[in-house]
């Protein structure tokens, strides 16, 4: 069995038994970010689950994406809860709904993934950097030799739509 | 769907003094809650024979509570959970009471919140492994509620408008409420300016409820058998438990995210209660933090959805206002129970015996003058309604009426 991972202050277990998040951090390490997609109905899903959420299937194979994405919402973090982010704060956590399945199979739903928005140097974004409607791509934060998590970074791309950010 | 509309009653109610530095057991505060509940309902410990109660690790269990007070038991179960369970509970001690299990059931909460294990998730809790579905957030440092839920409102803001002004005015309206009521830990009103211009611990949540020790107990038996107790009881028109949101495993991947539990919980309780929100004379919207208050009475109908901000800025959800919310202070102000103490006023309000400063207010005599360390009864209160919350994909509800 992997050792545990130790981040921040946090004991992250992934045990081989754990058949929903072994591979899917297997492939984040090796920079990847892969979802489930069913080989019945063909819907993607996130996070891994062991059914398919729309048709029950159980058959599935792992799909890789593009990664890009536009933030869907955040929140700042001024006062963490766990130590090890205490040097951090503000941080920014990003929910990104991802290019792929965006509306589908209803309008109000989408392959969204939640992650910290950091530089390109995995340090915290600005706050004033961060707003719903820019365009952000994956970055893989290496953990260990069997586990990455997946963060996101501004995109050098301009926003499709309306960027709006919490006035001050 | 069916109803038991008017079948089953609270006809008891109690709890500790709410604190931060309890000093002593859950076992001991739980024990104490059920007594005043019991005496308040005109019962003894042979009356009840049916034992609920809620906990995430934190509490002590029915098989050790019952005993203290020599209650025998015919039903019991202990539930893994925390808001919202409080209206679930008593929907399931009328199924067991339905069902002929027990006759009268006690359903109680007891936590030191603040002392030992912290609500807010800091201290022990903050160091638990991260495992399972807990790697799709946890990791990122979105561990405590209010980082769970600030996804939320900060998108609610985008769509409708919101503003942290408006979302303030719920704080300000619980602090007046709280300055009429002795057990609260935060007495002293606000104003709009102390709520924005407050330390940020999460953006955008603008307030967030007290960490609190405390017990708290509600008694629920039929109709029927209260109608040989001298209390006059108060009744259950409908009530919904844990109702859900698609996708309850990551809420986020069925939207609109702005939608909470109330949305599909709303058609049930005001189905079995064969009433509508224009009935309804008090709320009790859980209020874990601001926002939560006004999302819920959103999707319950109690303005337009994305009209919350201007609901509760509209003066209706203060005392002396057209549907007073969270007459005792609610978590904000009057302290953190998990939902009990709301459904525990709201049975005052109906009993028009709240415990306000009115010195003969356990007579029923109020002055309904809502200055300063005054009196919080509502005149006349015929219905109230509970809008219950875990998390926004989870939530419960109850109206009741005198």
């Amino acid at each position: 069995m992997p050792q545990p991972v130790q981040y921040r202050g946090m004991t992250l277990i992934v045990p081989d038994n754990d058949s929903e998040w072994t591979e899917f951090y297997a492939h984040a390490r090796a920079h990847r970010l892969v979802v489930r997609k069913c080989t019945a109905c063909g819907l993607m899903r996130y996070p891994p689950t062991h059914a398919c959420p729309w048709c029950m299937e159980l058959e599935w194979t792992w799909q890789e994406l593009s990664a890009r994405g536009t933030i869907y919402s955040y929140e700042i973090v001024h006062h963490a809860i766990q130590p090890g982010f205490r040097e951090l704060t503000p941080y920014p956590v990003v929910l990104v709904e991802l290019d792929e399945q965006r509306g589908q199979p209803t309008p109000d739903e989408a392959l969204r993934i939640i992650g910290n928005l950091v530089k390109p140097d995995l340090t915290p974004e600005a706050e004033a950097n961060v707003a719903i409607g820019r365009r952000v791509r994956v970055i893989f934060q290496d953990l260990a030799d069997h586990m990455a998590l997946p963060q996101f970074t501004l995109a050098d791309e301009a926003a499709p739509g309306r960027v709006w950010r919490l006035p001050e | 769907m069916k109803t038991l509309r008017d079948e089953y009653c609270i006809v008891g109610v109690g709890e500790t003094e709410y604190s931060r530095a309890s000093g002593r057991t859950t076992r001991a505060m739980a024990v104490e809650a059920i007594r005043r509940a019991i005496l308040d309902a005109g019962l003894t410990a042979r009356d009840v024979d049916g034992m609920l109660d809620y906990q995430g690790g934190d509490s002590t269990l029915a098989n050790h509570v019952a005993p203290d007070l020599g209650i025998r038991l015919n039903f019991y179960m202990d539930v893994m959970g925390g808001g919202s369970s409080t209206e679930a509970l008593i929907g399931l001690a009328m199924g067991a009471i339905e069902a002929g299990m027990c006759n009268t059931v006690a359903i109680y909460r007891s936590m030191n919140g603040y002392s030992e294990f912290r609500i807010g998730g800091t201290g022990a809790r903050a160091a638990q492994p991260v495992r399972g579905l807990d790697l799709a957030q946890v990791p990122f440092g979105m561990r405590s509620a209010g980082q769970n839920f600030a996804l939320t409102f900060m998108r609610h803001m985008y769509e409708y408008g919101t503003t942290s002004a408006q979302v303030a005015r719920v704080k300000v309206a619980h602090s007046r409420h709280a300055s009429q009521n002795p057990k609260a830990l935060l007495k002293e009103r606000v104003t709009v300016e102390d709520v924005v211009g407050s330390r940020s611990i999460v953006k955008p949540l603008l307030d967030s409820c007290l960490e609190t020790d405390n017990a708290t107990c509600l008694i629920v038996t039929s109709a029927e058998r209260a109608r040989d107790l001298t209390r006059r009881p108060v009744y259950i028109m409908g009530v919904a438990g844990r109702v859900s949101k698609p996708r309850l495993d990551f809420h986020w991947a069925h939207g609109p995210i702005t939608r909470v539990a109330g949305y599909y919980a709303k058609d049930i309780v005001f189905g079995q209660a064969g009433i509508g929100p224009e009935d309804v004379d008090v709320t009790g919207s859980y209020d874990a933090f601001t926002f939560t208050t006004l999302l819920q009475l959103e999707e319950y109908g109690f303005c337009k959805k994305g009209e919350g901000g201007q609901y509760v800025s509209s003066g209706i959800i203060e005392l002396g206002g057209g549907r007073p919310n969270n007459t005792s202070g609610g978590h904000l102000c009057e302290g953190y129970t998990h939902g009990m103490s709301m459904v525990i006023e709201n049975v005052r309000q109906l009993r028009g015996t709240v415990d306000d400063y009115c010195p003969r207010a356990a007579e029923g005599v109020h002055t309904y003058d809502y200055s300063p360390g005054r009196c919080r009864q509502v005149k006349d209160a015929e219905i109230t309604m509970n809008l219950g919350w875990a998390v926004p994909p989870t939530g419960s509800a109850l109206i009741l009426r005198r």
